[in-house]
């Protein structure tokens, strides 16, 4: 009887139809590739998963409704493995979906946050999660997947970076610092100020900290990229953008660490200890095209873009070589936007 | 008798075509005089479609938007109670639909269309829907249809009084009261009304879990109250009026199913309206001038993402009209209408105007069962003189003295664009060109006494809109979307209604039916690599059905409404889409005259069968809702 109940309940329900994804095979997993987080139309709910494999060469796209059957959420903005489970953290949703990495099963959703954009793992049972619209780091207990406590640091917060006992959160929408957190005991400690904006942040080979520092949507300061070291927190470097149109987004490292690349008015690529910001263009976007978000293989530096198209329909993900040769363009989702690689372990 | 079987077997059998409450009242609820206002009688050729006033009286306590979405044509994309809810006609979008006030429009310069949820029909004396082409004889950028709102006094030397109360499910709880009185020579018109509602609905969502859990839908609460004051003063050559038309309304704004609660949204809207209106008849030429100047306040608010965002737009209407028989069977008809918008709002860089003057002329001819129209138009914008606009249509009346009509107009006929579109900050693109359609319409209209007891009436439209230089917004060259003329649209489609009334002894019947057909295809943008066109675009029914039947005897009558909407694709690829919903409302009530008085209870379900649906996707709708309400009249 209740199982009725329940068939009766679920035929009643409004679900939006599709076509049926291709699913992948079921070892699909067992090979590297990368995931590709859709983020959909703000407020629309169209957000997606897709993971583009290395053993078929295609894209598997709408994965996690296929999986849970049900939507992923309005704007998922970023997705990180650790260990054998996958978050994806959805930011106009405010929570963070815990899968099975490998099945892609959820196993846990994480509610309650405020306009999370990026989650760091601090160790096995901690992580940082940023907030775009909260003055606080939300601290996630990995263990029994609960928002455990916050960090105010009195300014919103988008790409985080975590080394050693040290978290770097930077303050991007209006601001122009990076916040540095103890990560024993969850302190502010420091802060750095860097330029306009600090969007996004990588390690490289020497544990500097590289901020690409956006200026600002309107144009009225340089974009500059700042190298911090960390062992100290001051400022060893910064490269300033030869004018205010610049606006570069996006910041990747090679997988030696010793490459930036970022996306301005297509990919650009510049060394470590380069002294200048380059000219030239490493992938040219095409008319008709959005260079969104960029993915570096840290295996084979195989350069992945996402094609935002016009921000409504759906896009495509790009795939170039490490010499920026064109490989293969594929569908996405609706606005694909950052990736997360999944490595192939024992190759 | 045994013809009119023969015809009600005929017209039910085909596939219920139409769109229901075309023509007469089957219930008249007062007899008016109209007052004559000659530029906007109806031009031979167009087809007019007016909402019964039977109708109006069962939704005097809803607003346009359940009232339209339920007995026309026009698919109300809703996002649920206490929600926006925007029209869209024949494929076309909300800011290419005019909603008028006797005549001037009421939208919203700045986002260029109307919040129907926030217009109570208890209100309005009649609503008016004129599609494509015959909008032009009302207004400029009508590219979909104008919904004309009239207001209008008794014309009689009688006072009448009417109070409204109602209550009913989640929460809801509303009160209408009119004055009517007056003479022959002067009438007076007060209305005034309130509306609150929780809207706190239980509905399952299944979106957010692997098991559909019942929520309770939560910060949709609304309180909204106005008030109308109508004066009139008439001889034998003159008529003056004037009129103010006060709304508020405070609300929270429920959020998506599958975003996060608790965002803290909320939205005021205020509006002033007023207008005065002159008509002169001189010999045989007909004069009329109107001033109108409406405010219209915005404010919405994000506590999560800290936006306050307020906005204020003045405007001032004048427009004049002349009309003047030329010969024997045809007139000629000037307007000249010239609009000045003052906008301050914290998104717009600074305080901005605009002025807009339009010259319409156009020539009626009607002679025997041939009626022709011809209509040009042209729009001065910032100095810019734009390329003309027109609308040619022509009837036949098929038999003589018989009310058998075909139709057919092609119109040129073009909207400037929002002031969101050229000035809000950033992105808006000054430079921005009108948006124009061709359209295409013809259409048959019949209505015939079948027998003594029986009226049928029947319609059927074919049109077609080839809508070019559609502003979009999209990613400009920087981190910013910017709008831009860079679409197109084409839609192509069909509507039909049929109507049979009943009228004998103490039992009247009356019986509707309405589809339409709408394929509205998306004809690309400049940008490579379109998927998207060639198909559907995003929530327009391909296929919208209604019905209705309502049967009085003695003083009991009961109404059953209903409707239904076929899917919606909610991706611009046609991938996804929401399935179809019919939805059925019953309503009966008991009527009592007492001399001079009457009283009317009635008692209404809406979704009596409780449907689960969404005519947005992830934003609920409510299920099975009761309202009861009584009404109170005095006739003196």
């Amino acid at each position: 009887m209740k199982n009725l109940i329940r068939i009766i309940v679920i035929s009643l329900m409004i679900v939006s139809c599709q076509k049926t994804p291709e699913l992948p095979n079921s070892n699909y997993t067992i090979g590297g590739g990368v995931f590709v987080v859709n983020e959909g139309n703000f407020r629309s709910g169209n957000g997606s998963l897709s993971f583009y494999s290395y053993d078929s060469s295609k894209i598997y796209n709408d994965l996690f409704y296929s999986v849970n059957g049900r939507p992923l959420g309005d704007v998922p903005n970023s997705m990180a493995i650790n260990g054998d489970k996958a978050y994806i953290i959805v930011n106009n949703s405010g929570k963070i979906e815990v899968m099975d990495q490998s099945t892609l099963k959820s196993t846990a959703t994480i509610t309650g946050l405020i306009s999370p954009r990026n989650i760091s793992f601090i160790n096995d049972n901690k992580a940082y999660v940023s907030s775009l619209y909260s003055d606080s780091v939300t601290i996630i207990n990995l263990i029994n997947n609960s928002i455990s406590g916050y960090i105010n640091i009195r300014r919103s917060s988008e790409s985080i970076a975590s080394t050693g006992n040290q978290a770097f959160i930077s303050n991007w929408t209006g601001g122009k610092e990076i916040m540095v957190i103890n990560t024993i005991d969850d302190q502010v400690v420091d802060s750095i100020e860097v330029g306009i904006e600090p969007e996004s942040m990588v390690f490289d080979r020497y544990g500097m900290l590289w901020v690409l520092c956006n200026g600002g949507w309107a144009r009225l300061n340089y974009a500059e990229l700042v190298e911090i070291n960390t062992s100290t927190n001051y400022v060893e470097k910064t490269l300033v953008f030869p004018t205010k149109e610049a606006s570069p987004t996006c910041l990747k490292i090679d997988g030696l660490g010793t490459t930036l690349y970022y996306l301005d008015n297509g990919v650009r690529q510049i060394d470590i200890s380069s002294t200048e910001i380059p000219s030239i263009t490493f992938i040219i976007q095409e008319s008709g095209e959005y260079f969104y978000k960029i993915g570096i293989n840290p295996l084979n530096n195989d350069v992945f873009i996402t094609d935002a198209v016009d921000f409504v329909k759906q896009g495509y993900l790009l795939l170039y070589d490490g010499t920026g040769k064109f490989i293969s363009k594929l569908e996405a989702g609706i606005i694909p936007g950052s990736m997360c690689f999944k490595l192939r372990i024992n190759t | 008798m045994r013809n009119t079987l023969l015809y009600i077997a005929i017209f039910l059998s085909l596939p219920l075509h139409g769109q229901m409450s075309i023509g007469t009242d089957t219930i008249k609820i007062n007899e008016v005089v109209i007052s004559r206002n000659k530029y906007n009688s109806d031009p031979a050729g167009y087809k007019k479609t007016t909402i019964d006033s039977s109708i109006l009286v069962n939704y005097s306590n809803s607003n346009l938007s359940d009232m339209l979405s339920e007995n026309t044509d026009i698919f109300i994309k809703s996002y649920g109670m206490g929600g926006t809810a925007t029209p869209a006609f024949r494929g076309t979008d909300a800011s290419q639909t005019l909603i008028d006030w006797n005549g001037i429009n009421i939208n919203s310069p700045m986002l260029g269309q109307s919040d129907l949820s926030l217009i109570p029909v208890g209100l309005i004396d009649d609503v008016q829907i004129r599609f494509g082409g015959a909008s032009m004889s009302l207004n400029e950028g009508g590219i979909g249809g104008t919904i004309n709102l009239v207001t209008k006094p008794l014309w009689k030397k009688e006072t009448l009084i009417s109070i409204n109360a109602g209550t009913g499910s989640f929460g809801q709880y509303s009160g209408l009261m009119k004055v009517k009185t007056g003479n022959y020579k002067f009438q007076t018109v007060t209305k005034g009304y309130f509306q609150n509602s929780e809207n706190n609905f239980r509905y399952l969502n299944t979106e957010i879990g692997s098991e559909p859990v019942w929520q309770t839908r939560t910060n949709s609460q609304v309180r909204q109250q106005g008030f109308i004051q109508e004066l009139y003063l008439r001889n034998s050559n003159n008529i003056a009026s004037a009129r103010i038309w006060y709304e508020s309304a405070d609300r929270n704004l429920p959020a998506s199913l599958l975003t996060q609660p608790n965002t803290g949204e909320k939205q005021f809207d205020e509006s002033l309206r007023t207008m005065l209106n002159y008509d002169a008849f001189k010999g045989s030429t007909d004069f009329s001038f109107t001033g109108a100047w409406m405010m219209s306040r915005l404010n919405y608010f994000n506590r999560l993402a800290s936006i306050d965002s307020r906005n204020l737009s003045e405007t001032l209407t004048l427009k004049a009209g002349l009309e003047n028989p030329i010969g024997e069977y045809a007139k000629l008809k000037i307007v000249l209408d010239e609009q000045s918008s003052v906008i301050k709002s914290n998104n717009y860089a600074h305080n901005t105007t605009r002025n807009t003057a339009t010259m319409t002329a156009s020539i009626e001819r009607n002679r025997n069962r041939f009626g022709t129209t011809i209509l040009l138009r042209e729009i001065l914008d910032k100095n810019n003189l734009l390329i003309p606009d027109f609308s040619a249509g022509v009837q036949f009346r098929l038999i003589d003295n018989k009310t058998y009509y075909l139709k057919a107009n092609i119109s040129r006929n073009s909207k400037i664009p929002t002031m969101n579109d050229m000035f809000w900050v950033p992105g808006g693109n000054p430079d921005l060109k009108n948006e124009y359609a061709l359209i295409y319409e013809i259409s048959y209209e019949m209505s015939q006494k079948i027998s003594e007891p029986f009226n049928l009436k029947y319609d059927l439209s074919v049109f077609r809109y080839n809508i070019k230089d559609m502003i979009e917004w999209h990613p400009g060259e920087y981190s910013y979307w910017t709008a831009d003329n860079i679409q197109s649209v084409n839609s192509t489609g069909a509507e039909s209604s049929v109507s049979l009334d009943y009228m004998r002894n103490k039992i009247n019947a009356s019986l509707k039916a309405g589809y339409s057909y709408t394929r509205a295809i998306e004809g690309g943008s400049n940008i490579g690599n379109d998927i998207s066109v060639g198909k559907q675009l995003m929530y327009v029914p391909e296929n919208k059905a209604n019905a209705s039947f309502r049967v009085g005897y003695n003083n009991i009558y009961s109404l059953w409404v209903a409707n239904f909407v076929g899917k919606r694709y909610i991706t611009v690829d046609n991938s996804k889409y929401l399935p179809g919903y019919f939805i059925n409302n019953v309503s009966t009530g008991i009527k009592f005259t007492l001399k001079s008085s009457s009283f009317d209870m009635n008692f209404n379900i809406d979704n009596l069968f409780n449907i689960n649906y969404q005519s947005i996707a992830y934003y609920p709708l409510p299920g099975r809702t009761y309202f009861v309400k009584i009404l109170f009249q005095i006739v003196k």
